[in-house]
């Protein structure tokens, strides 16, 4: 049962990663891959504001997502001087740098990672109830960003992914539309990263390498981009069906690698079988149209991003 | 000291060269961000090491055998899956999906097929030294400088005298206007994923004979050749190389002011920084200002 309810807390979580990371990618059409970097800020900050100042847990986990927001200006200033490929490649530098100084520096435990990180939820319902808060903060989060695309600034946030020049010409300030957005979906990772931190109750570098954001990434572009069940349903495919081996009592050597294998075969079978994902926007993401069909003889479309 | 630095960084930066040409390469006629290269470098290495240790062949049987599946791998990646997404008219951040994603596949496939442990190619990588000039020069360094050399030289030559080489140039400038004149650009992109694979089968092999590889290390690798290629000026294949040594002393000298443990973070934050501050390369911004002087 324990393996079941975190199998559920982690599907919880990853709905928090996917809909904030659509909320960027998106919504917002940066392309940024960096969204696990934040996740780890958040963690690692409200564990050890929890750990080392006695700050109540709550807050810590409150003030860790503070902190990935405000860490998230360095990407959100970088989106302002590239944009598509570039911002894609520029944010796996910023990851992978200070994934670095996580690793190098001792009091984050460096490489070996961050453990005795106190629990939030104590006693013999632990994981149930930790299910619960899960599960009620990803609703929020799921329904506030619909509440933020569906609504005025939704249309600006269209507008600065569709046309940025045209959205300035109107009087916008799509620098602020893309700092706030990179703050609020990174905030959001950061949120999620301390629910983790304290359910998990130990961290580790690894775990937000760029597999991680390979994982995010296509939770999102398997559910579908720019739609608010999208990637709740690519977080619940991508978690549970690799997991679902895991009944078959194979020997972890071959376990996890197969895990992996089904995982990855599961997103090229989508990205060929069914590029706009599940619930995705049609031709959001192809333009498999008459016009298109059949031209092979062009390199990778370059739309607006590159 | 500075010499055997010097020297030092220069040999580890062999297989960094290939890798980054290799990346360049494709990056340049295709237009792909090609994560999936650490897949084909994954199975170049496995297959060499499977013909070495368990058939007992001897190094150029096995590296034979790595350097046509590794060469088929990525002819069939580029017909049957670049085709496909080509065809589907799909974004650059798709084929960046897929290729990331193909590598994660490649790297779980071996790990189901050899396990997690590191390996080398022999099971020994013991190399004779010999002193020159009060530098300290091995077996290996002399291979692996002598190999990349003559792979460099062998690539410059196809693609400045060869026809299929200024094929590859011309699509890799144009590739409507090439269409025009009748040069297939499928084909092209098909050739430079083939002389990819072939690059990165060496570089494994220059590698493998020196550290153990384990499933998963060409990913970490090839980010390594990402900065080496955006800092040599995207689209620049042989400042790429350029850049890979660049990058290889600033490792190396790094280690005379800070930690070696820091060592990959200043190579973050310069890819970071160049990408941000420099889009067309480094040595591309250091031409232009030079330019502008003159």
């Amino acid at each position: 049962m324990e393996f079941i309810y975190s199998t559920l807390i982690m599907i919880g979580l990853y709905i928090i990663l996917a809909s904030s990371f659509d909320l960027i990618l998106g919504h917002g059409g940066l392309i940024s891959i960096a969204h696990p970097i934040f996740v780890a800020l958040g963690a690692y900050a409200s564990a050890l504001l929890s750990m080392h100042f006695g700050i109540p847990i709550v807050l810590s986990i409150l003030l860790g997502a503070v902190f990935a927001a405000i860490a998230s200006i360095g990407l959100a200033l970088a989106s302002l001087r590239v944009s598509g490929d570039y911002l894609l490649i520029a944010s796996i530098g910023f990851q992978l740098g200070i994934l670095q100084v996580i690793k190098n520096v001792d009091f984050t435990g460096g490489p070996s990672g961050l453990s005795d990180i106190p629990s939030l939820i104590e006693g013999t319902a632990r994981s149930l109830s930790y299910l619960i808060v899960v599960v009620a903060v990803a609703l929020a989060v799921v329904l506030l960003i619909r509440w933020i695309v569906k609504g005025d600034y939704g249309r600006a946030i269209t507008g600065m992914r569709d046309d940025e020049i045209a959205l300035t010409a109107l009087g916008r300030n799509s620098m602020s539309i893309k700092i706030t957005i990179f703050a609020l979906g990174c905030g959001l990772a950061g949120l999620a990263g301390g629910l983790y931190a304290h359910y998990f109750l130990y961290l580790t570098p690894e775990q937000f390498e760029i597999i991680e954001s390979a994982a995010i990434l296509t939770m999102v572009v398997v559910g579908g981009m720019k739609s608010t069940w999208g990637p709740v349903i690519g977080a619940l495919l991508i978690v549970a069906l690799p997991q679902s081996i895991k009944f078959l009592d194979l020997p972890p050597s071959i376990n996890a690698p197969l895990q992996g294998l089904l995982y990855t075969a599961l997103v090229m079978f989508f990205l060929f079988a069914r590029p706009q994902g599940l619930v995705g926007a049609k031709a959001a993401h192809s333009g498999r149209t008459k016009h298109t069909k059949g031209n092979e003889s062009a390199g990778p479309r370059r739309d607006k991003n590159g | 000291m500075i010499l055997q630095i010097i020297w030092t960084s220069i040999t580890s930066s062999s297989y960094y060269i290939l890798f980054a040409v290799s990346f360049a390469l494709v990056l340049k006629v295709t237009k792909i961000w090609n994560f999936a290269q650490p897949g084909f470098m994954t199975t170049a290495f496995y297959m060499m090491y499977w013909a070495t240790n368990n058939l007992s062949l001897p190094i150029p049987l096995s590296l034979s055998i790595a350097l046509i599946i590794t060469i088929l791998a990525s002819w069939a990646v580029d017909k049957y899956a670049f085709g496909a997404l080509r065809r589907m008219k799909s974004g650059g951040f798709t084929f960046f999906i897929f290729t990331l994603i193909f590598s994660e596949f490649v790297a779980y496939l071996f790990t189901l097929l050899f396990g997690t442990e590191p390996f080398t190619v022999f099971p020994n990588i013991f190399s004779p030294v010999i002193p020159v000039g009060g530098i300290v020069v091995s077996y290996w360094d002399l291979r692996a400088v002598t190999i990349t050399g003559i792979l460099l030289a062998g690539l410059y030559a196809f693609l400045r005298w060869s026809k299929p080489g200024r094929f590859l140039i011309a699509v890799s400038n144009n590739d409507r206007l090439a269409e025009l004149y009748g040069i297939s650009s499928r084909q092209a992109y098909t050739l430079s994923m083939v002389l990819a694979g072939i690059l990165c089968t060496f570089g494994m092999y220059i590698l493998g004979t020196k550290i153990a590889v384990h499933t998963h290390l060409s990913l970490s690798l090839i980010l390594f050749a990402v900065a080496a290629t955006v800092m040599g000026g995207i689209g620049n294949v042989f400042s790429a190389a350029m850049a890979a040594v660049f990058l290889s002393l600033l490792q190396g000298f790094s280690v005379l002011i800070i930690p070696s443990r820091w060592q990959n973070l200043l190579l973050y934050f310069f890819f970071f920084m160049v990408i941000i501050t420099m889009p067309s390369g480094f040595l591309s911004f250091v031409r232009t200002m030079k330019g502008r002087r003159e």
